[in-house]
């Protein structure tokens, strides 16, 4: 049983006890982990208020060999994201953050990269990021979502046909179609057999590949035409929804709100 | 303890090892406890357990535990009906009346907004909030969800929600507690308190 560093996004928290409290944290060193923290209701533990969602903190634990909970023996505040608490769709974007980590991450299967990524997300939705130009959150949520993808190794297909492989032919009439079933675009000889084919409208495409690539052309995205972002979300949410075989929590929350508003766009429920 | 399973005996130990804070040992321990004790005792006990599922209700203003229609705060002609503060538990409203500076009513959640947990506003007491608000007499909400990130957000969509109605909406100060010391308060609450300063 060895005693390790990390940094730590937590996802989630139950309690446990009267003081104690077990939290799916995940890591930048050992991908997700489930931990026991001994007395972490208390206000003055070890534990300070570094356990609260969505907070990033160095954390000290014991790794236990197997099956059992990790044992948290110090946790940190790094950094908070108070702002997140005074924009909702900012606020829902960053809980979806934590249900997509939580759905699609594994224990002992770092992804540092996908890490900083995520709290790089955070920051920008919480308001921690100066920039020239503020990117709408929902555009940051996608960036995330299409990044995690990749990164996993769902990544839409886009260059080509999905069914086949034939190359995308940019001359063609009509729009793309894209079916999540088959996971990205599908050429004419392969829509009969994908059912699930939808049109993706040209600026959609683009919005698309501008999330997939590394760089900041995402930042860009859907810039000339609000109604990008309404079919790039519907049709992420439908491949997420596809490849996890439900669909997120969050997602009906996200479509309740609209950017600039302070949402609720209706009362839910 | 000798006791077969599915008996009184194992029964009464293993709904006793449910509760909070109780394991297994100390469940047994009561369970030999009431097993000694005088019939008349357990008999309170037992029905003290049962008139609290029994009698004890939402109050229909503030959704607060009460054993009448009203609970005792709403029904106190004394109390301010202009101003509610809202809660996420009972627990929290108890904190708040202990401190004794509040003279208005309290609206209680029954939890908090947490999506991530399935908790959506559907299962917590916002439809009677907004109602309460809406009946005219209300002109400011103070939120004292807890300062937590689905506290704040609870928070946040409540005052999204009571918007329209045009109502004062106030957030509790947070920062440090009366009687502590700057040299060992955390860097959260310092900052908070900076956050949260007032003129003189
Ligand atoms: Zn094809
Ligand atoms: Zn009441």
């Amino acid at each position: 049983m060895a005693t390790e560093k990390a940094q730590a996004l937590v996802l989630r928290t139950t309690d446990w006890s009267e003081t104690s409290r077990i939290a799916t944290l995940w890591t930048r060193e050992f991908g997700k982990v489930r931990v026991l923290a001994k007395g972490g209701r208390r206000l003055k533990s070890a534990f300070e208020n570094a356990l609260d969602l969505l907070t990033l903190c160095s954390i000290v634990l014991i790794r236990k060999s197997s099956g059992g909970l990790d044992l948290l023996t110090e946790a940190q505040v790094v950094q908070r994201f108070p702002r997140l608490g005074t924009h909702l769709p900012s606020l829902y974007g960053a809980y979806y953050v934590a249900e997509l980590l939580d759905a699609w991450t594994e224990e002992n299967d770092p992804h540092p990269g996908l890490f900083d990524l995520a709290v790089e997300t955070l920051r920008g939705l919480g308001g921690a990021i100066q920039e020239a130009e503020p990117v709408r959150s929902g555009l940051r949520v996608m960036r995330f979502e299409m990044q995690l993808l990749c990164e996993l190794g769902y990544c839409p297909v886009l260059e080509g046909c999905a069914g086949c492989g034939t190359a995308r032919n940019e001359g063609a009439p009509g729009p793309a179609l894209f079916s999540v079933a088959a996971g990205g675009l599908v050429c004419p000889a392969c829509q009969p057999v994908q059912r699930d084919r939808q049109a993706l409208s040209p600026a959609g495409l683009r919005a698309l590949e501008a999330l997939a690539q590394p760089g900041e052309a995402w930042r860009l995205a859907g810039r000339d035409d609000p109604a990008v972002d309404a079919e790039v979300r519907r049709l992420l949410g439908q491949y997420v929804t596809y490849l996890q075989g439900r669909r997120p929590r969050l997602l009906s929350y996200l479509e309740s709100v609209d950017e600039n508003g302070t949402g609720p766009k209706r009362e839910r429920g | 303890m000798g006791t077969e399973a599915g008996g009184a005996i194992g029964r009464l130990t293993e709904a006793l090892g449910k509760l909070p804070g109780i394991g297994p040992k100390t469940a047994e321990r009561l369970t030999h406890y009431l097993l000694a004790a005088s019939r008349v005792e357990v008999f309170a006990l037992a029905d003290a357990l049962r008139a609290i599922k029994e009698n004890i209700r939402r109050c229909n203003q503030c959704c607060n535990l009460t054993e009448g229609e009203l609970c005792s705060l709403c029904a106190d002609p004394r109390r301010d009906a202009s101003v509610i503060c809202v809660v996420e538990q009972p627990r929290d409203l108890a904190a708040l009346e202990r401190s004794a500076s509040y003279r208005g009513l309290y609206h209680v959640l029954h939890g908090r907004l947490a999506p991530l947990e399935n908790v959506g506003p559907e299962q917590l007491t916002t439809s009677q909030l907004s109602r309460r608000v809406q009946g005219g007499t209300v002109k400011e909400v103070i939120m004292a969800t807890n300062p937590t990130l689905e506290g704040d957000g609870t928070a946040l969509y409540l005052s999204s929600l009571l918007a329209p109605t045009g109502v004062r909406i106030t957030r509790l100060a947070r920062g440090l507690p009366s009687g502590s010391v700057l040299e060992f308060a955390n860097s959260q609450m310092l900052a908070d308190a900076l956050e949260g300063r007032r003129a003189f």
